[in-house]
């Protein structure tokens, strides 16, 4: 899978968390860019990524992630 | 030593002096010699936990640094975990267990007399309890790498502005300025003053102001009517932010004349619109703290569960905030609200949010102000929780608000210097909030503007303070 794919899914999954049609995601993302990114949020995100891409994060990839440019680079990592 | 003392007013430019006449690379052996000296002083054999909790940390950080099994490293950090909590735990919940063990014996029957051991808890245990923590998780995570100076690890752990009462800081962000200090510099001698001095005009003039109020309305919930117990309610909170916030400040205001900076504690907190938002402002070293250490793994662990698993790792999380706070059930009460108020939010958060969107309310005044005045409401409930000494007092009070009403007692210049100070705090985050924080007053372009400033707010501090009063609220923690 491309990059480019997994960055459309992944807008497709950030859409519909954070509750906003409109959301573009860039790389440099972080919480402070999205409404309503916190750490209530935060773990209903990963899960919903984690079963649309069929893959399963450590915790301490997590707390590595920086950015949704990282967040993109893991999610290939994992299915490639 | 309390900062609000003479002691500690002479201690500290002495420390000061001595930190910057040191040369750079010995510098972190004034703050660590300091430290222990400081931490001596309140009660010179509690310094042997310290130590004992210092030395513990550091043998097993170097284990885990240093073995690559991944079940030996997590074992080594489990085992540091639970030696660093058993002083913390032994000195805050054994005398609550052993008498709860007393009354179960009795209650079958069994006359079995246990020694009754009541100690003092050691000032500071739970805040480099937490630090030990939290560094020898962050290097089990390999998010930062294993300190090998014995030294830097103690000053870590012991260092003096921080050990009484936080704010919880980090070793990713300590331990680099101890080991490469900045040299003299003005503007953080500056900054560090003009924060001490506003630390101690929140805690001066107005937690002590109001603490005497809320002292002996509390005091005798019995004696006193419902109105001045509303009062009491509302004004106790604000006695919490101004003590633990003016603590905080002057912890962050003494590092930063030393050129250290230390996360912020408070951020405006009853400007929040909302409970979570509440819980990002208030005490924020605690709650990152145990969001990173506590949340973050439990909510991953439940995350299958989605939106439930968040409920009950937040219910869990705020418990065990409850239980730190206190071992008795008006901790536990206080601890289970914040994870119901939070719980809602969660549930609620898309609803609340496309009704904020349809009609436009984020930018109505009018509804960010009930939302900021029922936050204030929730988290003043909670606190009467936390204020109490049993439920059945909680139970008293809520009671007698909605039902006893009356003439409030009026202690007329207490309640009127308390006013003039939450007054002028008031004013001062309203404009930082809002306004950017103009006009500025402190940082006025204008010398004259600043300097008289300064010497106003010092003088309502010398004029209004509460000197030789309580201690800081967050001591017993």
């Amino acid at each position: 899978m491309e990059r480019k794919i997994v960055v459309e899914k992944l807008t497709g999954i950030f859409r519909r968390v954070f509750n906003s049609a409109s959301l573009e995601l860039r790389d440099d993302m972080t919480a402070n860019d999205i409404e309503n990114w916190d750490s209530l949020t935060h773990m209903i995100l990963i899960a919903e990524i984690e079963t649309a891409f069929k893959v399963k994060f450590k915790l301490k990839e997590l707390n590595k992630m920086r950015n949704v440019g990282e967040m993109s680079d893991l999610l290939l990592q994992k299915i490639l | 030593m309390v900062f609000t003392s003479l002691n500690f007013l002479l201690f500290f430019p002495f420390v000061a002096l001595l930190f910057y006449i040191t040369p750079i690379r010995w510098r972190w052996t004034v703050l660590l010699a300091a430290s222990f000296f400081f931490y001596i002083n309140v009660k010179p054999v509690y310094a042997v936990l310290l130590a004992g909790v210092i030395l513990s940390t550091y043998f097993f950080t170097r284990l885990i640094g240093s073995t690559v099994n991944e079940s030996r490293r997590q074992f080594y950090m489990i085992f540091n975990i639970v030696i660093v909590l058993l002083p913390l735990g032994f000195f805050k919940y054994f005398a609550v267990i052993n008498n709860s063990l007393v009354f179960f014996l009795v209650d079958i029957g069994l006359h079995w007399p246990l020694p009754e051991i009541q100690y003092m808890l050691p000032v500071g245990i739970s805040f480099y309890t937490f630090m030990a923590i939290g560094y020898t998780i962050d290097v089990y995570n390999e998010d930062m790498a294993v300190e090998r100076n014995p030294g830097l690890l103690a000053l870590f752990i012991s260092f003096f502005p921080l050990i009484l009462s936080g704010p919880i800081e980090r070793a990713g962000n300590m331990l680099p300025q101890f080991r490469n200090p900045t040299s003299l510099n003005y503007s953080n001698i500056s900054a560090g003053l003009k924060m001490m001095l506003w630390g101690y005009f929140m805690k001066l003039v107005v937690a002590d102001r109001i603490g005497i109020y809320v002292d002996v309305v509390y005091g005798n919930i019995a004696g006193n009517n419902g109105s001045s117990l509303l009062i009491a309610s509302i004004l106790y909170p604000v006695q919490v932010y101004a003590d633990l916030g003016g603590y905080s400040l002057i912890a962050i205001g003494v590092s930063r004349v030393m050129g250290l900076r230390v996360m912020q504690n408070f951020h405006r907190p009853f400007f929040s619109t909302s409970m979570a938002e509440f819980w990002r402002r208030w005490h924020i070293s605690l709650i990152s703290w145990l969001t990173d250490y506590v949340y973050t793994p439990l909510s991953f662990s439940l995350r299958k569960y989605r939106i439930w698993g968040i409920v009950i790792a937040l219910m869990l999380t705020f418990l065990i905030s409850g239980i730190w706070h206190g071992a008795a059930m008006t901790f536990v009460i206080w601890g289970l609200l914040q994870g119901t108020f939070l719980s809602i939010e969660a549930l609620t958060n898309h609803k609340r949010v496309n009704l904020e969107r349809r009609f436009g309310l984020r930018n109505s005044r009018v509804y960010l102000m009930i939302c900021m005045g029922l936050t204030f409401v929730l988290f003043a409930v909670s606190q009467v929780f936390a204020r109490v000494s049993g439920v059945d007092e909680a139970m008293m009070v809520f009671r007698k608000i909605i039902t006893a009403q009356g003439s409030p007692y009026l202690d007329l210049t207490t309640l009127a210097y308390s006013v003039m100070g939450m007054s002028i705090l008031f004013l001062k985050d309203l404009k930082d909030e809002f306004y950017n924080g103009e006009p500025a007053f402190f940082s006025n372009t204008r010398q004259w503007v600043r300097y008289c400033s300064y010497l106003t707010l010092a003088f309502i501090v010398i004029i209004f303070g509460v000197f030789g009063g309580s201690g800081f609220i967050y001591f017993q923690f």
